[in-house]
């Protein structure tokens, strides 16, 4: 059953004055079960110490781990080895930061998405101690948990085409984050907010329907759904802006 | 080298997680300066893989009428075997449905009440009413008398990490992640911050502020299997047990969750036997009725992880790939729909991990480290004993909830419980305190940590592998420090911890330890926790009864008379041990009495 | 580098905060309208078939008759034009964008990224021979049915010394292949953006109106290479 594997990793520690960008071959005897995190995990324990990846979960759950795998992004908790040729690639995702061999900076790229679109609840209403929860259908939270599933690891980003050349795109996890409160009716945002936030090259109409982010999303949120709930939405407000000038909803 | 940036703060959290988080938002709100340290961006913590729900009797659901704050009171206490704090126990109960309220008004997708008859999965008829529809409603859960368990499908952790992380985001509070700290900065009665080490760049940093939280979560992974992410090294704890003045509080009390999946033990949520699932056999043949008629597959963590075992003893498990021995879980009755909606992210776990599809195949289960009631000691509004200006929340802390046994659920609504309301008194302790600067000691802290990298790089202390060390240090708490513990066992577990504690200040790294180096950040970790391992095991080995998880094979039965007590552990400059010191537990609201459930209730038989 | 940032930001604030929605849907708008003109110019092309294309001839007296040539060809002109700049404006354009692209569409091995690659490659293709097209047309005009089944029967470029290669034929078979490819994914994508249809069932639609347009075209191209068998130039038709 075993056989030997040879990944080909992607070096580069940019904090190492000197240090350049290279790739390394790795062997190991693989095992039934073998998942990328056990297969890095034994590299860096027996081979090599210095290598940097990131793990958090390893249940494919909190986002740190996505990397190209063999040229396609993915979860590499999640990647069974046996599905791999016996040589194969990694490297760290494009568009983020490198902070040095497959490990980048995500954090930052996201909290500044955040802040960017304001991706908090917006209302107006204080926070009753002592009064019931607003009521809501159960159907309503469940369509809200559905684009909320998001773990940000940044597939979707790194696969974009669009995103890994303009700088400003938020990609399709922005959109989606973004679809997430539009639908939310605690959110009190005017349509006319979220115009300016996502009503342009840099969201909703940046994206190019590549569809790559809605292929190799490992939650399987459903992004083109998401992606072109908020494009209609966003055109049907900015259109009706135009028609009525001030607010609707 | 010196530290390379001085931050100066009011407060500072070490932590991103939920705790941490919902103190730093309680603090912010009082206009104080807060700054988060964590070692990954805060939500990749690990509150976000919690699935199954948080515990607040809101009372909407069906199953759960007539629920209040004494209903959730009493399970508690009965769930801690009579070992937790019952004062807070009882500040928890009474505050948590406000929690999940407030979560609901920041934006938690919370699953709602659907008024009308319905059969569950499980075969139960039950009828949700009008008049509560639309509420948020909850799910079952072990130990419980009541429905209680609010949830968002299963990513209950993954929703209300987001939303609180966007509060924290919308207030502005500073975040850096990828730093981890290192020891912390104290003049022997009071803490000054924290010195932290970049894990982007390897700098060191000092973080000097007038109050310092320690939230760093969970310590699973001192043990070779655990469903914790593999950032719980316990590290939190670790650095307050080094000064010598902060104890930690009951850390023998160690929970293990009856469905870890094999061999990879991801979590398969208690949720999963909440909605009706089965524990079988190599029969097939469902066990747990046999031993617990009562609660079946639901009584508390501590009683299923031993029936289980008990049972594969009595020869009953099965052999498989995934384990040599090892039980099943059947969900495949409640139907494919339920299964890949409300269990969905453990069904994808299944598929992705082991090719199983929970809808059609039995899942394999076995009980696998889970939580640490044990942590950094604190009084009842969290500050740490041993040094003023030091907090301790969430799972890092024994704020004492929990006891021997903590409730499913009741971790999660903790963290915000005990953010908000050990928030409110940090935030007022602050506001009243005076910055110390003292450089010169501040100065002498940063060098004690340089010192340590530099002897680590150069081999002084010796040539010891940090990772053949922790393997064996994991491997030691699973060979004697496990679900069923016995004084020689526990002894010898002890001895060869004391062993590898001496190899592990001897380690000298293979590689450069240049920049971010992960070898580096091992090799710092490494003799905190086999200190807190070491807790673990001596304190396992010295308290002589069974309560809660704590089960001693020699001592099978509670002892109130001699352990209604928590056990304190320092550790003395120097030494091997942990120096043990007990304080006794208040039982001011409910006397001792019989849990309703488990060893003493039922007699063990098998089939 | 902050600074710089804001400053950038704010010599370049959009006088109208509404120009991206409109340039987003004008290149959906445009590109609906060139499918549908481009699907409707193949079956007016495709009436060859019909009586050896008598009703092609009348239907292009109906275009002069009615001056529908004299609006409809500056308007589909403007038309493409507005396209090129909405559409255009999503392709890569600088060398490190191409680069990048390229790189990622081949390390992904993703189909629809890689129909997109093949979508910007079309309209290159398209935008230089839709106007030698165009241009053939216009000096040529009117239309007619034999003058057409010439052109694509017979006219060629002649190489050294007698070798020749039916020239308009390939032409035409080459812009069919581009146009048909580039407006059946165009519209695939305008769906896909707008949420209208479910991704991969839709596909099937697409590919299969195309697969039609491209089977209406090839046969209209042999019946005009028959057609200029059957009548020699300026004869008539019956
Ligand atoms: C798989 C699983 C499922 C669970 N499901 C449930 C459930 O359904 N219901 C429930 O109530 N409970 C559940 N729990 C328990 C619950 O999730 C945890 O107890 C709780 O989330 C702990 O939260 P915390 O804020 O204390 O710590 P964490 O969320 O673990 O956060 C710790 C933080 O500390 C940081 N940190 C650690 N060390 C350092 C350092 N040295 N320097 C800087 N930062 C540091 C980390 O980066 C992280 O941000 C589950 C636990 C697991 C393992
Ligand atoms: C010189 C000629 C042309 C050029 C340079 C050109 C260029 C482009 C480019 C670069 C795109 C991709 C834009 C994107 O992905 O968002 C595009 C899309 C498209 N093109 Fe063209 N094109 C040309 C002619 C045509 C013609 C003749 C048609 C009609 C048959 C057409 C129909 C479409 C459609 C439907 C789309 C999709 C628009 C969208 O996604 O919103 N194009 N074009
Ligand atoms: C409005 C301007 C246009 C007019 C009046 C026009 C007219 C014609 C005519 C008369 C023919 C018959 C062949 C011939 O006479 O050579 C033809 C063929 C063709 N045209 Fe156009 N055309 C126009 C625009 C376009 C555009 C923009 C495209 C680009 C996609 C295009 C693609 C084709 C193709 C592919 C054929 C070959 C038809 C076949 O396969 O049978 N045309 N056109
Ligand atoms: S949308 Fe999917 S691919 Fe994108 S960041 Fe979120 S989980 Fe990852
Ligand atoms: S890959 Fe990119 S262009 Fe749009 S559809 Fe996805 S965001
Ligand atoms: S480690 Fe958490 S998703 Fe892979």
């Amino acid at each position: 059953m075993s056989r030997n594997i040879t990944l080909s990793i992607f070096r580069y520690n940019p904090n190492i004055p000197g240090d350049t960008p290279r790739m390394q071959d790795y062997k190991l005897e693989e095992y039934s079960g073998m998942t990328l995190f056990v297969a890095l995990n034994e590299i860096r324990e027996k081979q090599d110490p210095t290598l940097m990846f990131d793990f958090v979960c390893r249940a494919a759950i909190c986002g740190s781990c996505a990397m190209l795998i063999n040229g396609r992004p993915g979860l590499a908790c999640k990647t069974l080895t046996k599905n791999l040729p016996s040589r194969f690639t990694l490297m760290p995702l494009p568009v983020f930061k490198l902070i040095g061999d497959l490990s980048v900076d995500t954090g930052t790229w996201f909290r500044n998405l955040q802040v960017r679109t304001e991706s908090w609840i917006h209302t107006n209403k204080k926070f009753d101690p002592n009064a019931l929860e607003v009521r809501m259908s159960n159907e309503t939270a469940e369509a809200i948990y559905e684009p909320e599933r998001c773990i940000e690891c940044g597939c979707c980003v790194a696969t974009c085409i669009t995103a890994n050349i303009r700088e400003d795109f938020i990609g399709a996890t922005g959109i989606n984050r973004v679809s997430r409160f539009l639908i939310d009716p605690r959110d009190e945002r005017t349509d006319r907010e979220y115009f300016e936030v996502v009503g342009n090259e840099d969201g909703a109409f940046g994206c190019v329907g590549l569809m790559a982010c809605d292929d190799y999303c490992p939650m399987e949120v459903p992004l083109q759904k998401q992606l072109a709930l908020v494009r209609r939405k966003m055109a049907a407000a900015g259109l009706k802006l135009d028609l009525k000038g001030m607010k609707i909803s | 080298m010196s530290a390379k940036h001085t931050h100066i703060t009011d407060v500072v959290v070490v932590g991103a997680g939920l705790a941490a988080e919902r103190s730093a938002i309680e603090a912010a709100s009082a206009g104080l300066n807060v700054i988060i340290l964590s070692l990954v961006p805060p939500r990749r913590s690990h509150s976000t893989a919690a699935q199954g729900g948080m515990q607040a009797s809101l009372g909407n659901a069906a199953m759960a009428k007539g629920d209040n704050p004494q209903i959730h009171f009493e399970d508690t206490v009965k769930g801690s075997d009579w070992g937790c704090d019952q004062e807070v126990a009882k500040m928890f109960t009474e505050t948590v449905p406000i929690m999940i309220r407030q979560l609901d008004y920041w934006g938690v997708p919370w699953n709602r009440v659907v008024a009308g008859k319905k059969k569950l999965p499980s075969g139960l008829e039950v009828e949700d009413t009008k008049d509560k529809e639309g509420l948020i409603t909850a799910r079952d859960f072990g130990g419980v008398a009541k429905w209680r368990c609010c949830y968002t499908s299963d990513g209950t952790g993954h929703t209300v990490q987001f939303v609180v992380d966007t509060v924290v985001c919308k207030m502005g509070i500073t975040v850096h992640d990828r730093m981890e700290a290192i020891s912390l900065i104290h003049d022997g009665e009071t803490c000054l911050g924290v010195v932290a080490r970049c894990l982007r760049t390897g700098d060191l940093n000092v973080y000097l502020a007038k109050s310092t939280v320690i939230a760093t979560g969970g310590a699973g992974r001192l043990y070779a299997a655990s469903t914790n992410a593999v950032i719980n090294e316990g590290t939190g704890g670790a650095i307050a047990l080094n000064t010598g003045l902060v104890p930690l509080g009951n850390m023998e009390a160690v929970q293990f969750h009856p469905t870890g999946m094999p061999p990879v033990w991801i979590l398969m949520t208690e949720g999963a036997r909440g909605d009706g699932g089965y524990l079988l056999d190599k029969n097939l043949h469902r066990f747990m009725p046999d031993y617990e008629p009562k609660k079946k597959e639901l009584a508390s963590r501590d009683v299923v992880s031993r029936r289980m075992i008990q049972h594969i003893r009595a020869g009953y498990g099965v052999e498989s790939k995934y384990a040599p021995q090892h039980l099943w879980l059947d969900i495949r009755h409640l139907g494919r729909k339920w299964v890949w909606t409300n269990l969905r992210e453990i069904a994808t776990i299944a598929m992705n991990f082991n090719g199983l599809d929970p809808a059609k195949d039995l899942v394999p289960v076995l009980p696998t480290q889970h939580y640490t009631m044990g942590g950094i000691r604190t009084n009842k509004h969290g500050f740490a004993y041993g040094l003023k200006g030091l907090f301790a929340i969430g799972e890092a802390a024994c704020w004492d909830l929990h006891g021997f046994n903590r409730l499913g659920g009741n971790s999660l609504a903790e963290t915000v419980t005990a953010g908000y309301l050990v928030g409110i008194q940090l935030a007022k302790y602050t506001l009243g305190a005076t910055q110390k600067f003292d450089y010169k000691l501040v100065e002498g802290f940063v060098k004690k940590e340089e010192e340590r990298i530099k002897n680590l790089i150069s081999g002084k202390n010796g040539k010891e592998n940090v990772w053949e060390i922790r393997a064996a240090a994991q491997n030691a708490m699973m060979d004697h420090v496990h679900i069923f513990r016995t004084g020689k066992s526990l002894q010898e577990g002890v001895a060869k911890l004391q062993e590898l504690y001496k190899r592990s200040l001897k380690i000298g790294l293979r590689s450069s330890g240049q920049g971010a180096n992960p070898e580096l950040a091992q090799a710092l970790r490494m003799p905190g926790m086999i200190r807190t391992s070491l807790c673990i095991a001596y304190g396992a080995l010295m308290r002589t009864e069974s309560r809660g998880s704590h089960f001693r094979e020699d001592f099978p039965k509670r002892d109130d008379v001699n352990w209604l007590k928590r056990t304190l552990a320092y550790w003395k400059e120097g030494a091997d041990l942990p120096t043990l010191d007990y304080e006794p537990v208040a039982c001011p609201y409910m006397p001792p009495g019989d849990r309703g459930y488990g060893e003493a209730t039922a007699p063990a038989k098998g089939k | 580098m902050e600074l710089a940032k804001n400053l950038q930001k704010t010599l370049n604030q959009k006088a109208n905060p509404k120009t991206d929605l409109y340039v987003d849907l004008a290149e959906s708008v445009t590109g609906i309208i060139l499918v549908g003109f481009l699907w409707m110019h193949m079956l007016f092309v495709g009436t060859i078939y019909i009586n050896n294309g008598v009703l092609f001839n009348s239907l292009s007296e109906g275009l002069d008759k009615y001056y529908l040539a004299q609006i409809g060809i500056p308007a589909t002109v403007l038309v493409i034009l507005i396209h090129i700049f909405m559409a255009g404006r999503r392709a890569p354009m600088r060398l490190r964008d191409l680069r990048i692209a390229w790189r990622l569409t081949k390390s992904l091995k993703h189909t629809d990224t890689w129909i997109w690659v093949g979508q910007v490659i079309t309209a290159l293709i398209i935008g230089i021979m839709a106007s030698m097209h165009l241009w053939e047309i216009m000096t040529t005009w009117p239309i007619e049915a034999t003058k057409s089944a010439h052109r694509v029967a017979l006219d060629g470029i002649a190489f050294m010394g007698g070798f020749s290669i039916k020239y308009y034929l390939w032409f035409y078979v080459a812009l069919l292949l581009a146009g048909e490819y580039h407006a059946g994914f165009g519209l695939y994508r305008i769906f896909v953006k707008w949420g209208w249809f479910e991704r991969h069932k839709m596909g099937y639609v697409l590919k299969g109106i195309t697969l039609i347009i491209l089977f209406i075209g090839f046969g209209a191209l042999y019946m005009f290479i028959r057609l200029a068998e059957m009548v020699p130039l300026g004869g008539a038709l019956h």
